[in-house]
């Protein structure tokens, strides 16, 4: 690695970090013009006038909102988040306990959008306008306009409610207990700790919502990678390696796919990112513990502390994401990492 | 050779995966679920799911009595009324889950904790009380401001806490020498005398309870050694884990036609909660053409009260409502049985109509529904169709209850027609229809009605200054047919809750012939009266 690589690396750091703090000025302002007084709320229906005054004068909100903004900013680096009115505990703490969750129903979402979509996008394209191709772009034409909380309830009925082979809510069976915390990932947290019994079940259970979860993205990289790779079919390089002989192996997995991948990972790594937001409605079909669900409810009670909190995280995802993203298409790509602009 | 291994290995996992669950199952445990967050705190518990977990694992000086109405001895074996001052005696053979005993003491620390925190129900008794001492080690002594009926209901919602365990583990805080009077601790930990310790609590995933076979009353045999509350479970969710027999007791949350399929199965039945509150459809007195009372009359006969039931029924025999008469629901204290229940009427309709001030073409009549939920819709609808029978324009229009809370603090913005479902929070009429229908409390979600009534204003204050139980009642059946005749409101029907159960869940309280039950919202759900096969 070169030092220009690790400099445009500190560049997006830096970048990120602004971009962070825009985002905590807007949903800051934002969460404040959502109708409805957050004391209130939180306080329930019954609470006297005078109730509602002494929590607001507790939360800063009777304060200017660049008073408010700057005690957010003063608490955040003490590590601070805030109290959250919609569960009476730390923000921290509650992204904590959401957070993982959701981080391995992305990351097993993810999987299975690589794993699947990729291969059937390549199908198609090696097989294009014959009936493969027709089938997988159908499934995927399917899998990119049915909303994920039809595929949720879909999956649970048939495999759940139907033919009761997997689980139906939350990370594991009744009467198993969570694995000792090291990642927060139930299913490697058990395989380290040798907990096979724990990592069969964890995996039970996160079968139906990831794949629920993935099957748009599965449909969406099934499309690109069949244009893109269809593409890459009608070069001279591809043509020049069929004339060569080289086996159809070869020629889809490293002259027709590599290419081709580069333009798709921009997009799958957008389509990753916007998983973590977007889990909300798998999270509550399989009433999974995640932090989609918790950043939705803090909406819905006007949890300010919470809201800011949740976007905070999901937008640093976004941006680590993308970075990475931008990073393994340089390595795919030389000619992108040898370019001057990386250099800023 | 490699393969056999790995098949063999597959199938000692997949063994060891069914038998897991089913050795931790040898013990009886209850499952079933509600809305998040579940709130463990005594000082800031108000919801439902909240009620619930107070009356597990906490304790109160008294308690609804069962079946009968008024209250009944708990942690208090006797008490004493000498003017303002409420002396109780505590029971000498409680203990705290800590092993602590419960003393005087921690009742006044439970009642200046919910004070100092002004959360949860600390309106019930903030302007009333004057002081809260300890007179002995079981003699404690609330002294009230002026006389205030609500007071001995009001005490089923104060939750005694073991100040031992709480003072233990504060740290530090906004409140002085009492650190954060333990709130981080108690809002993940249970400390009180109840029938059931909480061993886990996440508020927006799951509370543990297990059995305290120490309790100082009887529990059932069958009652559960473990109760599982899971928070917010999808109606889909909860049907296909009923079905699987992975899930005991519905939430009451669930649409009608849930509860309907689940109900229809041969291996579960219906449980169910009323005459605690009732649904209201808010007439706001202060806007044309609504603050004419022959024009809200015709509204009230106009009504299809026979549709509004079908739109809440599950089975034949079960709704999730019955007819109403008036604003305090069925076997409440002060409830008048000799008000008529109200019919759908046109002709009674016109002829209101016919003495109202207004015509009805010129105005415009806004009838709200809350966004959060979608049955309102459905009654909106039906109104809209009612009352356009009598020339009157409608709009229906969907409100966010945030914002909804917000527009009725104007009378402007308030409104026209505004629907609500109100629970009482202690077992006394005042704690229904005094935040309705008193003046001095207009602009609120509960009071869209904006009443302004000198008579109504004073017996209400009566029924709070009145200790005699029996006068009270009077007061309350004379308003009752008071608030009728002024019809600020449209009686729809009283609440009746209804949960779907497995038929391996037994709860007397939750059988809906009211003998055994609790007249307040969620205290039916002791798990200690439940039997569990």
């Amino acid at each position: 690695m070169s030092s220009t690589f690790f400099k445009t690396i500190g560049i997006r750091l830096w970048t990120s970090a602004l971009v962070l703090v825009g985002v905590s000025i807007l949903i800051f302002c934002i969460a404040r013009v959502i109708p409805g007084d957050p004391a209130r709320i939180a306080l329930g229906p019954n609470a006297t006038q005078e109730q509602v005054e002494l929590l607001r004068d507790r939360l800063h909100l009777n304060e200017p909102l660049p008073a408010q903004y700057f005690e957010f900013v003063r608490e955040l680096f003490q590590g601070n988040l805030g109290v959250s009115l919609y569960t009476n505990r730390p923000v921290t703490t509650d992204i904590a306990d959401t957070l993982p969750a959701t981080l391995e129903l992305v990351v097993f979402a993810g999987i299975l959008m690589v794993a699947i979509g990729i291969p059937l996008g390549v199908l198609a394209a090696r097989y294009r306008d014959k009936l493969t191709d027709n089938v997988v772009r159908l499934l995927s034409l399917l899998g990119v306009v049915t909303p994920t909380f039809v595929w949720a309830v879909f999956l649970m009925l048939v495999f759940a409610f139907y033919l009761e082979i997997l689980p139906v809510a939350g990370r594991l069976s009744q009467g198993v207990d969570p694995p000792p915390d090291l990642t927060g990932f139930y299913t490697i947290d058990a395989l380290l700790a040798g907990q096979w019994s724990t990592f069969w079940d964890a995996l039970a259970h996160i079968i139906l919502p990831a794949t629920a979860l993935a099957m748009t993205a599965i449909g969406q990289t099934a499309r690109m990678t069949r244009a893109n790779v269809a593409e890459s079919y009608d070069t001279p390089y591809v043509e020049m390696a069929q004339a060569y002989g080289f086996s159809e192996r070869r020629i889809a997995s490293k002259y027709a796919l590599r290419p081709a991948m580069i333009p798709s990972l921009t997009i799958m790594g957008l389509d990753f990112a916007a998983m973590l937001g977007g889990a909300f409605l798998v999270e509550a079909v399989f009433a999974w513990p995640g932090l989609a669900r918790y950043g939705v409810e803090t909406i819905l009670h006007k949890d300010l502390n919470g809201i800011v909190g949740t976007v905070l995280v999901i937008s640093a995802f976004f941006l680590i994401v993308n970075m990475l993203v931008d990073v393994a298409v340089a390595w795919l790509n030389p000619r992108i990492r040898l370019q001057k602009r990386w250099a800023g | 050779m490699r393969t056999l291994k790995y098949a063999v290995s597959a199938a000692a996992l997949a063994v060891a995966v069914s038998l897991a669950p089913m050795a931790a199952e040898a013990q009886s445990v209850l499952r079933l679920d509600e809305v998040p967050v579940g709130e463990l705190d005594p000082a800031k518990a108000t919801d439902f799911v909240d009620t619930m977990l107070m009356f597990n694992a906490y304790d109160t000086l008294l308690l609804p009595a069962q079946g009968t109405g008024g209250l009944a001895p708990h942690l208090a074996s006797d008490y004493t009324v000498d003017g303002n001052d409420f002396t109780f005696t505590l029971r000498d053979d409680i203990n705290f889950e800590s092993g602590n005993p419960l003393t005087a003491d921690d009742v006044v620390y439970s009642y200046d904790r919910l004070i100092a925190l002004g959360q949860g129900f600390s309106h019930l008794f903030r302007d009333h009380v004057a002081s809260v001492e300890a007179l002995d080690d079981h003699t404690v002594r609330f002294s009230l401001n002026a006389p205030y009926a609500p007071f001995l209901a009001a005490l089923t919602r104060l939750q005694i806490v073991d100040s031992q365990a709480a003072i233990a583990n504060s740290v530090e805080g906004d409140y002085g020498d009492n650190g954060d009077y333990g709130q981080a601790y108690l809002s993940a930990n249970s400390a009180g005398t109840g029938a059931y310790n909480v061993t886990d609590h996440n508020p927006q995933e799951l509370t543990l309870l297990a059995r305290n076979d120490d309790y100082f009353l009887d529990i059932e045999d069958g009652a559960p050694d473990e109760v599982r509350l899971v928070y917010g479970l999808e109606g889909a969710t909860v049907r296909t884990l009923m079905s699987r027999g992975e899930h005991d007791i519905s939430s009451q949350w669930l649409a009608p036609e849930i509860i309907r399929a689940l109900a229809e199965r041969d291996d579960m039945h219906l449980f169910r909660e009323s005459g605690t509150g009732g649904f209201y459809i808010k007439l706001n007195t202060q806007r044309a053409p609504l603050d004419d009372v022959h024009c809200r009359r015709a509204l009230a006969h106009a009504l299809d009260y026979d549709s509004v039931i079908q739109l809440i029924q599950i089975t034949d025999e079960v709704a999730q409502g019955v007819p109403a008469n008036g604003p305090l629901p069925a076997g409440m204290l002060g409830a008048n049985p000799d008000l008529p229940v109200p019919t759908r009427d046109m002709d009674a309709a016109m002829a209101e109509l016919q003495q109202c001030a207004y015509v009805p073409d010129e105005h415009t009549i806004e009838i709200s529904w809350v966004a959060e939920v979608p049955l309102e819709e459905r009654f909106a609808l039906l109104m809209q169709a009612n009352f356009q029978e009598l020339g009157f324009n409608t709009e229906v229009v969907r409100v966010p209850w945030a914002l909804f809370t917000e527009r009725v603090t104007q009378v402007d913005t308030t409104p026209h027609i505004g629907q609500v479902y109100v629970r009482a929070t202690t077992p006394d009429p005042d704690a229904l229809i005094y935040n309705m229908y008193h003046s001095d409390v207009a602009g609120t979600w509960q009071s869209t009605e904006w009443l302004n009534d000198p008579e109504v204003d004073a017996m209400l204050e009566a029924g709070r200054s009145t200790i005699d139980q029996d006068e009270r009642a009077q007061i309350y059946r004379d308003l009752g047919a008071r608030l009728v005749e002024l019809q600020p409101t449209i009686y729809a029907f009283d609440t009746q809750s209804v949960y779907v159960a497995r038929d391996a869940v037994e709860a007397e309280t939750l059988s809906g012939d009211g003998e055994s039950s609790y007249s307040l919202d969620g205290a039916n759900f002791m798990f200690r009266h439940m039997n569990v096969q």
